[in-house]
């Protein structure tokens, strides 16, 4: 079975479909004929995360990145999706939609079991809801999703009913997110503490420790039977064990898969990429995240992008390509989209976002910012061309701040002052809160284009009482927000996808942002460790499939 | 303290004791109280917002109602000075507090962390104090060159980075030998390599201590004498001159110690080991103040309760200052 390199430069759709046949060959003997191609079942999986360690396991509290990769593999969710992006049926077996969109129901599968003896039942998905709403749970993510929810009902045991303000043709993308699965009522009613310490689901595993700093330990769930329909296989998990570590070094997480002390592990540099495809006992996992791609988002609130011609000089006197493929060597590929390219509904436009340096001059002149100080900065009424830009370290990996760099050099000889502004995570916030920013970059993951209206609504930019808000490009364009908002309410699936196309097109033909690349998500796996992939909801791997071919 | 050595009384003398362990004492809660205010101050004058680092993290969007819910949980919408003196109020009566990011109350998470540390810490010390003894026996026991060898090698340990040296070590003994795990392990095998690096920098200066004042030792006229008296030349070396020579490297274990505790961020870091360096890392990041105060206060009482601890076993190897 050839295994060794997986999806470089490959479309992300095609590096599934890649897999999925590659899990296919792994049904048919092996022409080496010396290791086992039949799954085994037992043995212990180490998984080394560079993320954060989450500061609790239940992701209905907060609701991030880190909390969805490990909780993944404990809780589940009403419905998934497939490699295609289409709507699979998961905890809930059917549903249906009424015609004017506002009362959805979801039929349950039957006897499903949480790993505490409590059954799963619509009683138990409204204690969900209701859990996600109560802002005492300080739920985040999950909060936004349910926002147009504004009752639950159990129909009967197995039918749950909600009610909705609006139609929200994101439901069910929204739902399908780790962040909204569903726990046992019985456990969710113990302190938040004791919940977050152990959150108790349907999943394949189950939380059995916790040491901080440390590790967590997800031991079999030996009554498990709710597989995802694109599931492999049906029954209890062949791994009996997982442990789940924290190491925050990226050399040591590769220096642990290389000495054999780990079998998994996330957030790979790109130079790191490179070496271990070189190596035949280690397999890469290139799952690019949904909803927004990478971008830096152009402050059209505040001079100088708030002129639409000089948001276009800039966009034209950035080398992105160049410095992408310098600098990621191959493992990433240039996004001209708003969308991540697993988005099916993203549009891709690489003709307005080309580096022409003359043109960007001509764009300046015409703008006004015709004179160039002593240093080369284009000047206009004594003000130079300041484009500040804030760095969050801890979102940003290495390569990306050199990219930026590199975007400030070539940007430089147009005229721009490109003043990168490196600051950990909390700074960040602030300077973004006090509008002292004139182009970020920040990263946003969520199923579904709804992430368009989330990010380019224009009510998006009224502030949190935090001063946090979504839409940093600070777009406000009436015929935007209406097409967002119809999108977000169309339930005809074809309508919906011409009116996120409009809104796209609209977008990114006013300049507010320039994309860079999909939200890399990478994974190295020693080579024995056979069956594994990303769930296509947000990309998080899944160990149910995964057996150790040792 | 001079009288104390002429006046015999007991009473006198026990009134000494009593003032000299006073002083000390207030010392120690001036410093611990020092502590607690700069870092309480410093890390609430650095811009961002502790309730979104709460509840944030990349990616997701807090919304009022849950940033006003930790608010309050938290205290975080009392005024700052209100704030500080609640956290002192609380820290004299023994609470910690309780963790922003962890869920969790600050004394028992420091609790845990403090062991591997420590353990990391003293094996450290030990092994830096036996490897510079070693190098400066046996470069002064050699000639001009052992000399220039041994000093040479302290010079460079001293100078090496510990970033750059766990890096080095990892490759050497995980990748190209394979002998050793580049990360925490329940066994021993895991502690070598961070103990390696924090021990051979501190080595090197240890070492250059040692060697400058055994060279002075050996040169001195009580160890003339002692060998004019026959003793042989280990028993010079041993009892005479290592003794001697081990007096300021004594007073400065007290420093390293604090050093090493430094150096442990960036250790528990890299080899992925638990531990306060680590706690502290991640607390300052998250802006978690009381995780923060709670981990310095702790280094700020080992720091006290070492420097004590050098102070008495400076006196137990130098008979001049036990009269003081």
């Amino acid at each position: 079975m050839q295994l060794s390199t997986v999806s470089r430069g490959v479309l992300p759709l095609a590096t599934l479909a890649a897999l999925s046949a590659l899990l296919l060959a792994g049904c048919s003997p092996s022409p080496s004929g010396t290791s086992s191609s039949q799954p085994v079942s037992g043995g212990t999986l180490t998984y080394a995360s560079g993320d954060a360690e989450p500061t609790c396991l239940d992701p209905h509290v907060g609701g991030n990145y880190p909390q969805a990769l490990v909780s993944t593999q404990y809780l589940e969710s009403l419905v998934s999706l497939d490699a295609d992006g289409t709507v699979i049926p998961w905890l809930a077996d059917s549903w249906t939609e009424s015609d004017d969109g506002l009362t959805w129901e979801f039929t349950l599968v039957p006897d499903v079991v949480f790993t505490d003896g409590t059954p799963l039942d619509a009683a138990a998905v409204q204690a969900n809801v209701a859990h996600l709403q109560d802002p005492e749970t300080a739920s985040s993510t999950g909060y936004l999703a349910l926002k147009k929810v504004v009752a639950t009902e159990a129909v009967s045991p197995e039918v749950v009913r909600f009610t909705l303000s609006a139609p929200d043709s994101a439901l069910l993308e929204s739902l399908s997110q780790p962040w909204l699965s569903i726990e046992s009522p019985t456990a969710l009613k113990r302190t938040q503490d004791e919940n977050c310490a152990a959150p108790v689901g349907t999943g394949p595993f189950v939380v059995t420790d916790w040491v901080k700093q440390d590790s967590i330990t997800l031991e079999r769930n030996e009554d498990y039977s709710s597989p995802p329909a694109d599931a492999t296989h049906e029954g209890v998990a062949y791994l009996e064990k997982i442990v789940w570590r924290f190491i925050p070094e990226s050399a040591t997480r590769y220096a642990a898969l290389q000495a054999g002390e780990v079998d998994v592990i996330d957030n790979v540099q790109p130079d790191t990429i490179v070496q271990a495809e070189a190596s035949d006992s280690i397999r890469h996992l290139d799952a690019p995240r949904p909803g927004a791609s990478n971008r830096i988002e152009l402050n059209s609130s505040t001079v100088p992008f708030n002129d639409p011609l000089v948001r276009e000089a800039f966009i034209r006197s950035a080398n992105v390509d160049d410095a992408v493929t310098s600098l990621f060597q191959g493992t990433a590929e240039r996004s001209y989209s708003a969308l991540s390219s697993v988005e099916p509904l993203g549009v891709s436009a690489p003709d307005l976002f080309g580096y022409e340096p003359d043109e960007a001059d001509g764009l300046l002149d015409e703008a006004g910012w015709t004179e160039r100080d002593s240093d080369g900065y284009r000047v206009k009424d004594g003000e130079r061309l300041t484009v500040r830009f804030p760095v969050s370290t801890n979102q940003s990996i290495p390569a990306e701040q050199s990219l930026f760099e590199q975007i400030q050099a070539t940007a430089k000889e147009t005229g721009f002052d490109l003043v990168l502004e490196p600051m950990d995570l909390s700074s960040w916030y602030a300077a973004l809160a006090a509008n002292e920013y004139n182009a970020v970059s920040a990263p946003y993951t969520k199923v579904g284009p709804d992430v368009l209206r989330i990010l380019y609504h224009s009510s998006s930019i009224v502030p949190a009482p935090s001063g946090y808000f979504a839409n940093l490009s600070q777009v406000s364009d009436p015929q935007l927000d209406t097409l967002l908002t119809d999108a977000s309410q169309e339930s005809d699936a074809d309508a919906r996808a011409a009116l996120f196309t409009d809104a796209q097109d609209l977008l990114l033909g006013g300049y507010y942002l320039l994309p860079l690349y999909d939200q890399q998500n990478h994974f190295l796996l020693d080579s024995e460790v056979e069956g594994t992939r990303a769930l296509p909801t947000v990309s998080a791997p899944t160990f149910y499939d995964t057996w150790l071919n040792r | 303290m001079a009288e104390s050595i002429t006046d015999d009384r007991p009473r006198v003398r026990g009134r000494v004791v009593v003032a000299f362990v006073l002083t000390r004492l207030g010392g120690a809660l001036f410093v611990l109280w020092a502590v607690a205010t700069l870092t309480f101050f410093a890390l609430r004058l650095i811009p961002g917002d502790p309730a979104l680092a709460i509840l944030g993290g990349p990616g997701s969007q807090a919304s009022p109602e849950a940033l006003e819910a930790v608010r309050r949980e938290y205290g975080l919408d009392q005024p700052l000075f209100v704030q500080y003196l609640t956290q002192l109020w609380r820290l004299m009566m023994g609470d910690l507090g309780r963790s922003y990011s962890l869920n969790m109350d600050v004394a028992p998470l420091v609790g845990v962390q403090l062991g591997g540390t420590m353990q990391l810490a003293f094996l450290s010390l030990a092994l830096a104090w036996l490897l510079a003894l070693g190098l400066a026996t046996w470069s002064t026991r050699g000639g001009k060159i052992a000399r220039s060898i041994g000093s040479g090698l302290e010079i460079v340990a001293a100078a090496l980075p510990h970033f750059w040296l766990a890096t080095v070590l990892i490759l050497l003994f995980s990748i190209w030998l394979g002998v050793l795990p580049p990360i925490s392990t329940p066994g021993i095998a895991g502690l070598v390599l961070p103990v390696l690096t924090l021990a051979i920098p501190l080595a090197g200066f240890l070492g250059q201590v040692m060697r400058e004042s055994l060279l002075t030792a050996l040169e001195s006229p009580f160890v003339l004498s002692a060998r004019a008296r026959g003793e042989s030349e280990r028993g010079v070396r041993l009892v005479h001159a290592i003794r001697h020579a081990a007096l300021p490297a004594i007073s400065l274990s007290g420093w390293a110690f604090g050093s090493l505790i430094s150096g442990a961020v960036v250790v528990e870091t890299i080899f992925a080991r638990p531990g306060l360096g680590r706690t502290l890392l991640n607390a300052v990041t998250e802006r978690d103040v009381p995780v923060v105060v709670g981990v310095v206060m702790i280094v700020a009482v080992v720091y006290i309760l070492m420097t004590l601890l050098t102070d008495v076993a400076s006196r137990l190897a130098d008979p001049r200052l036990r009269a003081a």
